[in-house]
């Protein structure tokens, strides 16, 4: 039998070259890949979704979005991904399968989503001039305030999209989940609509 | 056009599939080969209001019921799909 080695590394690993990207001067977007994170699908089984809010709310002291937003909790972010289903997104393995599991036990089918999917966090003064190139949602302040979720196609690739709290700056901050295969296909659109304003791109292991 | 998602809201029509009639149901087991045939392959050709089955697979995977004309491409209702979602409708 093959010898196989394991071993985590990023679907964007290739794609990612850190530092200054497109026209010169102050960038106007920062494209930054989240790294090691915890994320877990959580779907309430049928006519349980009452009882499934309910277990979040006992868990992470807030009950599951019902609706598309995206919920800061001391120790995770419960992200709307669809009806009656939603994402834990975590890191320092506080919120693992094991752990949800046992919470959600009865309620709601779990999936382990944390190496499934590349997190991508989008900020900067053309953040939303960029986005608006690639995305069909109104992303104005007014209508996608802080903590809005959606789940939709950017560049016929499905995303969880969510506006996370804002830069210490003020600048607004959008994350997106995409399925780790199209990863490199999405990053690569978003730095050719990005190019144009001067990009920063890095990689972080803190959640936005 | 544009499908107002009872779950996302309003959303451009690249994020969601067109299955058709959503009217023909199952026949029971026992109905006998005509009715499934019917089912299966007859679909009325409607210059007018239809009710259709819409899947929202670019956004949040929800099957929809769409009622439309299909002659102005008027939409006057969209709800969920049979067993698409428990939760709350509407906002």
């Amino acid at each position: 039998m093959a010898d196989f080695s394991w071993y985590i590394r990023s679907p964007l690993e290739r794609a990612l070259v850190a530092g200054r990207y497109g026209a010169p001067g102050e960038a106007g977007v920062s494209l930054t890949e989240i790294r090691n994170f915890d994320l877990v699908q959580v779907m309430a089984r049928r006519g349980k979704a009452a009882e499934t809010v309910n277990a979040a709310k006992a868990r992470f002291g807030v009950g599951a979005p019902e609706t598309p937003e995206a919920v800061d909790t001391t120790d995770a972010t419960l992200i709307w991904s669809g009806p009656d289903q939603f994402l834990v997104l975590s890191r320092g393995g506080g919120q693992r399968m094991e752990t949800l599991a046992r919470v959600f036990a009865g309620l709601a089918s779990l999936s382990d989503q944390s190496h499934a999917r590349a997190l991508i966090s989008v900020s900067g003064d053309k953040a939303r001039t960029m986005l608006a190139k690639v995305s069909s949602i109104d992303l104005h302040p007014e209508m996608f305030p802080v903590g809005t979720a959606a789940a939709t196609s950017i560049d016929h690739t499905s995303v969880t999209l969510w506006r996370g709290k804002n830069r210490q700056d003020g600048q607004a901050v959008f994350n997106l989940l995409v399925f780790a295969t199209f990863a490199e296909s999405l990053w690569h659109t978003m730095l050719d609509s990005a190019a144009e304003y001067g990009v920063t791109i890095a990689h972080s292991e803190e959640l936005a | 056009m544009r499908i107002v998602c009872p779950f996302c809201g309003e959303r451009e029509l690249g994020e969601f599939t067109y299955l058709g009639d959503a009217k023909p149901q199952r026949p029971p087991a026992d109905a006998g080969e005509d009715a499934v045939y019917d089912y299966v392959y007859l679909r009325d050709n409607i210059a007018g209001v239809m009710s259709e089955h819409w899947y929202h697979g670019g956004g949040c995977r929800a099957w929809l019921k769409v009622t439309r004309n299909t002659l102005t491409h008027e939409i006057s209702a969209v709800e969920p799909a049979a067993g698409a979602g428990s939760a709350k409708v509407g906002a």
